[in-house]
Order: structure tokens, then C-alpha cells, then sequence
């Protein structure tokens, strides 16, 4: 049985790249959110085996988002999505339960690295 | 601390490593990819730069480090060296011995590495962009296991990455003491290198698997304990082996005591005391009637001989212990020399007596070396003479009843005899008569004392270096050679030894009021002395027997006594290597087991015995030295 994703970034476009590198993949992507809000209605709502999370997101941030995701589900596994630059970010992002990260621009070679990593 | 008492400990363990770290290197020089060596020669020179570390030694573990650090980047980043390497790593091993003997010997100032670890440094950078910081000591302080964990140079956001170590680390127990602190780390203000302190009990393998899966991850160590007190460096060099595990490295676990063998001598004379006392103990109690005394006698005999046993036997070590020093040497002889070989070892399990093993190295290293300077031919001359390019030179070691035999064989030009005879004649050890030349002869003329600088003779086919030394320390040490060569195809010198020096069987033989005695293992049998047995020829006293006509020596006249009537008399024969003669002696008065007292400045007529004993009467008796009489 293949993964399922759960893909949360403000842009489209990020989130069409993203679905298409993990459904090629052969992940199955169940949802989509534009919200660090949504991405935890969803979460509770599917439960995932795993978030890719943008750190920066309009209403609710990617951190904070993935600090109620982890209050949810502590064995929630959220790949952090973040650009050159955001490290102070990242960390703070992996201290509130994120597993791991990858850097923009995406190489499909790096996400999938991570993504397996992430889903041990 | 004061780390004097461990000089000792060090140098043996360091010479170890040494031997480990040019053996491997020479297989990397074969197959620069062979991670296993690569991991060995890591291993050797690791263990021997945190020994140095503890003892002070800075020159050595500046080196040690600098090897360290080319063979790690090969192995974290799993390719092998480059073809250039182990060049420059055994030109670095050689110095790395020079310097941690010098180190010992309290010289250790005068030594400057700088230079070596700098093109190692250069080479580990240029050649395959090693960070920097690869291999540096980041001990931090506390309990726990000490980790040291390398990011790839590709690892973007590497404070992040960092974080997600410790947050892996922190899956497998308490993590204390980072360096750089969290916050330095977080920051990105580390090379590529941190460290960290680790309470857990995971293994070090567990332990580096589990923190590769935080991703790009080059290399993770994990070091049992830092050294930071006494007893920690007490224990450190017996440790050393297993003081750093390197992810996948494995140290192969063994069980042994180290033991001064000056205390195994000491031992050794005791027991020789004690075999000579039960000799005189089963000699007084002879005449005594109570039946009980001589069970109990019966009882302390056996366990004394079974004693003698165990210690003997703690004194054997398997030749690999000298011998696997000789790959190296081999291959510098031959590329100094421009010869092409592949070089064999047979038997390195073998085991001899230690303090005859020490002794019989320097003779080994001479004989390897003359059979590639003058055995051996070049590769063109190999090919023109329709061989294969690559000369072949053996080295083996076989047990023979009591004897341990060593041999070094090589398919070379073997010997001119023709040359040799000429010569032999020239130096009047060889009749003018004879047209031909026996090996015996031969190995007689090449062991003359100066052969070897004799330059007209070197250089036509004579292996002649240092021959003559070479035969003085086998006999010295009771032991036999023999050499078999034949023209064009090669020459094999036979080393035949006594397993043990101490405590030899003796065939103990009486002319006049003295005793003397004769190693059995160069005993072929005895006889009694009959006119049928006896002729003369060309004035001279043969002995025949079974067809066999042998020189007959007489013991009286050897250690000039009257000569007597030979009526009644005993032969032994002597046997050594191929050669054979019987001894006349007035009468055999059996066998027993001696223990040999080394006489020093034996000269003159004195040279055919090569030792002293005590007898079971308490009476002394000189040793004869057969091979001498022969």
C-alpha cells in the first residue's frame, strides 16, 4: 500500500510540483492545504503519513502548524519545506517536532531522499 | 600523570600496529579499493594516535592524525585511495616508527613531522577535497559516550542538519557537553565537524546507523570513554584496540596477557634449576627402600614435567609474529632493486620459541634480500630467459619432528657452480682436484667471512651478503642450513631450528672422566665400535655403514685426551642437514633432558660447544655442538 501525503504550501504552484514529484513517486497525495489552520483540520481529518509543510503560510505558520500536529499525533511526520536563508526556521521548526527538511529549489532526488528518511 | 611505565607498553603496542599498518598499506598498494585494508590500516594508525595522544607524544599523534585523516575520507566517502596513496603512506609509516621509537627514547623533540603531515594534508585536500576538520579531536568534556559526527560538504542548512542529529542522538539516550554549543551549531557556526557527549547504551554501530538517518551525514564516531584520567590512561593502551570504534569497524577480540619476557626467562631458569634438582632428587632416593617416598617422588617428577611443559609452551609464538614485518621489506628491496616478484608467506602459524624467533629474524631479512638482489633477475631478463616477468619468493615455516623449518625459496638464476668452484679452489677451501661443486660446498663458500665484499663475486651470480653471518647465528643458535640451487631455475636455503633453546634431549656420551653432551636432534642412531665397521682410507678412519662410507672424528682427540685403543668404543652419528659422520666416544651413558647454559666467548678448540648444563649428579657437561664438528 503506497503513502499517503498530505501537502501544505500557500502556492499553487509549489504544491503542484510537489504532488507531481511524490505521485510519480508512487505516493498517494490525499490532500492539499493553503493554511498552517487548514493543514491541521485536514491532518485530523486524514491522517497522513506524512505533511510536507512550508515554513512560511498565510493565518496560521508552517511551525506553529506543525507544533499542533505533533500535539495531535506525536508520531506525526512532517517534512519541512523551507528556502536558503530560513534556517533559524528550520530549527525551530525540529524543535517543535518536524523529522526533517528540504531546501527549495526542490530536486525530486533530495525530496524523495528526505521523504524516505522521514518514513524510516 | 606520569605515563614512564606505559613507555614500554606503548612501543610493543605501536609496533603491532606498525606491522598492521604496512601490511595493509601493501595489500592497498595492490587494490587501492580494498575497503578492508583501508579500514585495518584506519584501525592501526587510530590506535596508535590516541596512544600517543595519552602518552604526550605529540609528533606521533600529529602524523598518526594526518594518516588518519586520508584514510578516513577514503572510507567515509566509500572510494578507495588513489594509486598515489599508499606510496606516501609508507613513506609516512616509516617516519611514524621513527618517530614513536624516538619518542620513547625521550627524543621526541628532536622530531619534526611538519613537513610529512603537511603533503599528507596537501594530498587528503587536493586530491579528494577532504574537509578540513575531518578527523579533528573534538572530545567534549562529561560522561557518556564521546560522538563526533562530520556533515557532507552538500548539506544544505547544515545548523538544521546538525539539529536533527542531536534530535536522533537524543532518541538513544541523554545528550550533554556539544561542541559547539546548540546554539553555535543552530547557527551555523561549525566547519562541518561537532561533537557531543552521548549516555546510552547503544552500540557504536547502533549508534552511527541511527544518526546517518538524519541525512547527509559523512561520517559519525564514537569513542567509549575520553581520556581524561589516570586510570583511564592505564587502561587506554591495553584498550587501544577497542578505545575508538569507527562505525562499521570491528576490532577482532582476543584474550591475552602481556608478559615482560624477561619474567618468562626468569621462569625459564627456575624450572631448569628445578629439572636439574628432580634429576638428583630420583638419584638419591634410588638406594632408599621406603616405597612411599618414591611415589611421592614419582608424583613431583611428572607435575615438574608437566610444568616444564606449560612453560615452554607459554614461551612459543607463532613466527607471523617477525614475519609479518617482511612483506614491507620485500617490497622495498624489490623496487629499490627494480625487480619484479610476488612474495608468499607459508605457515606463519607456526610457532617458535620467542627468544629464538628475535634471533632468527635479522638472518631471515638477509637471506630475503639476497635472493632478491642476486636470485631474482631482472624482468627483461626474466623474459628473454622464457619465464614469467614476475619472479616468485616463498617464505615458509613447517614443523619436522623437533625441529621447526624455515625456508626461503625464490625462482631466480640460482648458482654458477662453475664460478663458485673456481673461486672455492682460488680461496684453497675447495681441493684443486674436484671438478664439481656439491651444494654443501657451495653454501661453505659463500659462507666465508668477507665473501659478500668480495665484489668479483657478487656480481657475477654469488648471494653472497652477509652469508657468513648469517650461517654463524643459526649455529649459534643450535640450528642447521642447508642450500639447494640449480642454475636457471632458482635457490632454496633451509633453516633447520630446535623448536625451544632452553630445555633440549641429549645423548650424554663419556670419553675419559668426562661427560659430554649431544643434542639429540642431530643424533641419527649409535652403534657399537667393530673392527667389520671401521676402514682405512688415504690414511683416514672411515666409518661403513649400510654402503655408506662416513668421516669417523674421535672425541678424545676432539677435546684432546689420549687416544686409546678403540676396542669397545661407541659411534654416534651425527647427522646435520645432509652431512654425516660418526663420533667415537668411550661409552654412551643414555639420554636426558639438559638445560642449556649459554658459555659466552666461546674460541679456539673451544668453539664445537655451544653451551653448559648441569647434569642430574650435579656434575657440569659441555654441550657439542654438531653442526661445528660437521
Amino acid at each position: 500500500m503506497s503513502h499517503s501525503v498530505l501537502i501544505c504550501d500557500d502556492a499553487i504552484f509549489m504544491r503542484t510540483m510537489l504532488g507531481d514529484i511524490l505521485q510519480q513517486a508512487g505516493f498517494d497525495v490525499v490532500g492539499e492545504a493553503e493554511t498552517g489552520s487548514q493543514a491541521v483540520e485536514k491532518y485530523r481529518e486524514l491522517r497522513p503519513d506524512l505533511v510536507t509543510m512550508d515554513i512560511v503560510m498565510p493565518d496560521m505558520g508552517g511551525i506553529d502548524a506543525v507544533r499542533e500536529i505533533t500535539k495531535l499525533d506525536p508520531m506525526a511526520k512532517v517534512l519541512m519545506c523551507s528556502a536558503m536563508g530560513q534556517q533559524a526556521l528550520v530549527v525551530e521548526a525540529i524543535q517543535a517536532g518536524a523529522k526533517d527538511f528540504v531546501v527549495k529549489p526542490f530536486q525530486p532526488s533530495r525530496v524523495l531522499e528526505a521523504v524516505q528518511r522521514v518514513l524510516g | 600523570m606520569d605515563t614512564s611505565k606505559y613507555a614500554e607498553l606503548f612501543l610493543t603496542e605501536s609496533r603491532d600496529n606498525l606491522v598492521a599498518t604496512n601490511e595493509a598499506l601493501l595489500r592497498l598498494e595492490r587494490d587501492p579499493h580494498d575497503g578492508e585494508a583501508i579500514d585495518a590500516a584506519f584501525r592501526a594508525v587510530h590506535t596508535i594516535k590516541g596512544m600517543a595522544g595519552v602518552m604526550g607524544y605529540t609528533a606521533v599523534a600529529d602524523l598518526a592524525h594526518d594518516m588518519e585523516a586520508l584514510l578516513a575520507g577514503a572510507r567515509d566517502e566509500q572510494r578507495g585511495l588513489r594509486n598515489d596513496d599508499p606510496p606516501l603512506l609508507l613513506e609516512a609509516t616509516d617516519a611514524l616508527e621513527a618517530a614513536i621509537e624516538a619518542s620513547v627514547a625521550g627524543r621526541g623533540g628532536d622530531i619534526d613531522v611538519s613537513a610529512l603531515c603537511g603533503r599528507l594534508r596537501g594530498w587528503a585536500t587536493a586530491t579528494h577535497a577532504v574537509p578540513s576538520t575531518v578527523g579533528e579531536f573534538l572530545l567534549p568534556q562529561g560522561d557518556g559516550l564521546a560522538v563526533t559526527v562530520t556533515l557532507g560538504r552538500d548539506a544544505p542548512l547544515r545548523g538544521a542538519r546538525a539539529m536533527l542529529v542531536l534530535e536522533r542522538a537524543r532518541t538513544l539516550g541523554e545528550v550533554t557537553a556539544v561542541v559547539p554549543d546548540e546554539d553555535a551549531l543552530a547557527a551555523e557556526r561549525f566547519e562541518s565537524t561537532f561533537a557531543f557527549r552521548l549516555r546510552s547504551n547503544a552500540t557504536p554501530e547502533l549508534i552511527g546507523d541511527t544518526l546517518r538517518e538524519a541525512g547527509f551525514v559523512e561520517s559519525v564516531r564514537v569513542a567509549r570513554e575520553g581520556l581524561t584520567s589516570a586510570a583511564d590512561a592505564a587502561a587506554a593502551a591495553e584498550r587501544a584496540d577497542s578505545a575508538w570504534a569507527a562505525g562499521t569497524l570491528k576490532a577482532p577480540l582476543q584474550r591475552y596477557v602481556r608478559i615482560d619476557l624477561r619474567r618468562l626467562d626468569g621462569l625459564m631458569n627456575l624450572m631448569g634449576e628445578l629439572v636439574i634438582a628432580r634429576g638428583r632428587l630420583e638419584q638419591a632416593v634410588v638406594t632408599q627402600p621406603d616405597a612411599a617416598l618414591h611415589d611421592v617422588v614419582g608424583v613431583v617428577s611428572r607435575l615438574i614435567g608437566d610444568m616444564q611443559t606449560g612453560i615452554l609452551s607459554s614461551r612459543m609464538v607463532p613466527v607471523w609474529q617477525v614475519f609479518d614485518r617482511f612483506p614491507r621489506v620485500v617490497r622495498d628491496a624489490a623496487r629499490s632493486l627494480g625487480k619484479e616478484l610476488d612474495f608468499t608467506i607459508e605457515g606463519r602459524e607456526i610457532e617458535l620459541d620467542r627468544a629464538l624467533l628475535d634471533q632468527i629474524g635479522d638472518p631471515l631479512v638477509h637471506l630475503l634480500r639476497n635472493a632478491i638482489d642476486h636470485g631474482i633477475e631482472e624482468p627483461h631478463q626474466r623474459e628473454s630467459a622464457g619465464k614469467a616477468r614476475t619472479g616468485k619468493l616463498i617464505l615458509s615455516a613447517a614443523r619436522d619432528r623437533s625441529s621447526v623449518v624455515i625456508r626461503v625459496t625464490d625462482d631466480g638464476k640460482g648458482i654458477d657452480r662453475t664460478r663458485m668452484l673456481a673461486r672455492g679452489q682460488a680461496e684453497g677451501i675447495i681441493d684443486p682436484a674436484r671438478a664439481e661443486l656439491s651444494d654443501e660446498d657451495l653454501l661453505k663458500i659463500i659462507a666465508m667471512p668477507g665473501f659478500s665484499t668480495a665484489e668479483r663475486v657478487t656480481t657475477l651470480s654469488g648471494r653472497g651478503v652477509g652469508v657468513d653471518a648469517v650461517v654463524s647465528r643459526v649455529r649459534s643458535i643450535g640450528g642447521s642450513l642447508e642450500l639447494k640451487t640449480t642454475l636457471g631455475k632458482g635457490t632454496s636455503i633451509t633453516i633447520r631450528l630446535p623448536v625451544t633453546l632452553a630445555i633440549i634431549q641429549a645423548l650424554l656420551a663419556r670419553v675419559g672422566d668426562e661427560t659430554y653432551a649431544l643434542p639429540l636432534t642431530h643424533v641419527r642412531e649409535t652403534l657399537q665400535l667393530t673392527p667389520s665397521v671401521v676402514r682405512r682410507v688415504r690414511g683416514n678412519d672411515v666409518l661403513v655403514l649400510r654402503e655408506e662410507v662416513l668421516p669417523l672424528l674421535s672425541l678424545r682427540r676432539i677435546v684432546e685426551l689420549p687416544v686409546r685403543d678403540q676396542e669397545g668404543s661407541q659411534v654416534v652419528v651425527l647427522e646435520v642437514a645432509d652431512r654425516r659422520a660418526g663420533l667415537v666416544v668411550d661409552q654412551l651413558r643414555g639420554q636426558q633432558e639438559i638445560v642449556v647454559k649459554p658459555i659466552d666467548g666461546a674460541r679456539g678448540a673451544a668453539s664445537c660447544f655451544s653451551g653448559a648444563t648441569i647434569l642430574g649428579d650435579g656434575v657440569p657437561a659441555l654441550i657439542l655442538e654438531a653442526t661445528s664438528l660437521l
